[in-house]
């Protein structure tokens, strides 16, 4: 993935003026068995959010024994599926040291070869020392690693600047990107967290009031919870600031047909039918209108 | 196509989902997740940052001299699946991340390349 900030590497010089030392000592370790930094690293991340899941269950979510390594994208599935949120920070050491003053220690990739030869590991950032210049790492076997922040960089940057928190949803992150927190409470949803996705959204809404996408998540967490007339109410909130959205119409239509109100259910669809949606969503709303007719045929007997 | 996609992805993860797990809800089936929404605003960011390179002077000018209708090169772009778009996007951000891309690499270079990715011209695939 490419962003177009990429260009300006992380360097010391972006930590606040008035940055010391900070050290989040209370951290959990969870010494790695051979190769299997990325679990203990999760498991580390995992339970200073409170999630208590055990490091030979995480093992066997991430692990992939051909591999002798995990993925990132398992390790954020593997997250979600703790009922967290993982968000994935901004490449700056300045977004680690602001999760840290959060109290948030930051999981991080990092590449302790070359890049020739790359040997991916996964440690957890638990302190920054800024007047002596040092990171401080739980990793490997070992608690508390002490590297310079410019190895800690050195490697960091071989590793992609790839760092991620885990948040208990409620929470937002320090200076978050609308969509990448967005992106994350998506998929929190489509890993069927309904519960954790409405709590995430209605933060979210503090963060940006009246967000089109964050009032849909919110009457989609309702929807998926079976909680129809709330979803129903949320999704006419949304519709009447923004009438033009086929697929809030298309779930508002579910909405009321789940509550038996087919009419008002079929109109909905009519209404977004006429607005010329394009061909992948006319065929949704298609298929939602069949399956309404479905229902209302099932309901009159 | 988007859809389907996601809607494969969710089945799949449903299917996991009621084995092992007591927590996870089933969205009821029909359900646009809110993923669509954010990828179809992700795909209308992409598509207005490269409308507004197209509609930049010197862009616009090397077009007319290449004797291309800005507005088909529209055209074509709004045809274009989001993958696609992100494609293109891509290549423009491989050329240079951030900055300003025409600055660096020339108004001829970023015609060129837009035409060849919407499909007006064929001229890479030669290299």
């Amino acid at each position: 993935m490419l962003t177009g900030c990429a260009s300006i590497p992380p360097s010391v010089s972006e930590l606040p003026q008035a940055a010391r030392a900070i050290e989040l000592e209370d951290t959990p370790f969870y010494p790695q068995e051979r190769y299997q930094c990325g679990p203990a690293a999760l498991t580390t991340v995992l339970a200073q959010s409170g999630a208590g899941a055990s490091l030979e269950a995480v093992v066997d979510k991430v692990y992939l024994p051909g591999r002798q390594g995990s993925l990132q994208a398992e390790l954020l599935a593997a997250t979600r599926t703790e009922g967290r949120l993982p968000y994935v920070i901004d490449a700056s050491l300045a977004a680690i040291w602001r999760e840290l003053e959060t109290g948030r220690p930051v999981l991080v990739l990092q590449n302790l070869g070359v890049e020739a030869i790359p040997r991916w590991h996964y440690a957890v950032v638990v302190g920054i020392d800024a007047e002596r210049g040092e990171v401080v790492l739980r990793s490997g076997t070992d608690r508390r690693r002490v590297t310079r922040i410019r190895t800690f960089l050195h490697t960091w940057r071989r590793g992609g600047y790839w760092g991620m928190v885990v948040l208990v949803p409620g929470q937002l992150p320090t200076a978050p990107n609308r969509s990448r927190y967005f992106e994350a409470i998506a998929a929190l949803e489509q890993a069927g967290r309904a519960e954790e996705a409405a709590w995430a959204w209605q933060t979210a809404l503090r963060e940006w009031p009246g967000d089109t996408v964050a009032l849909f998540g919110l009457a989609n967490a309702h929807l998926a919870k079976a909680e129809y007339a709330a979803a129903e109410t949320a999704y006419r909130d949304l519709l009447e600031r923004v009438p033009d959205l086929p697929a809030a119409r298309n779930n508002l239509a579910l909405a009321l047909a789940a509550q038996e109100k087919f009419d008002t259910a079929l109109e909905q669809i009519r209404v977004a039918l006429s607005n010329n949606p394009d061909p992948a969503m006319e065929k949704e709303l298609r298929d939602t209108e069949a399956t309404i007719r479905g229902r209302m045929a099932g309901a009159g007997d | 196509m988007c859809l389907q996609k996601a809607r494969g992805a969710l089945m799949r993860l449903v299917s996991v989902s009621i084995i092992c797990m007591g927590f996870a809800q089933v969205a009821p089936a029909g359900m646009i997740g809110t993923a669509y929404m954010l990828d179809d605003e992700s795909r209308a960011a992409s598509l207005s940052r490269i409308e507004v390179l197209l509609a930049r002077q010197d862009v616009a000018r090397q077009l007319e001299a290449f004797g291309v209708d800005q507005a088909l090169v529209v055209q074509r772009l709004n045809g274009l699946s989001h993958a696609e778009l992100l494609e293109l996007e891509g290549q423009l951000d491989a050329q240079v991340a951030g900055g300003d891309i025409i600055g660096l690499i020339g108004a001829v270079f970023v015609v060129l390349l837009i035409l060849e990715l919407v499909g007006v011209t064929d001229i890479f695939k030669s290299f």
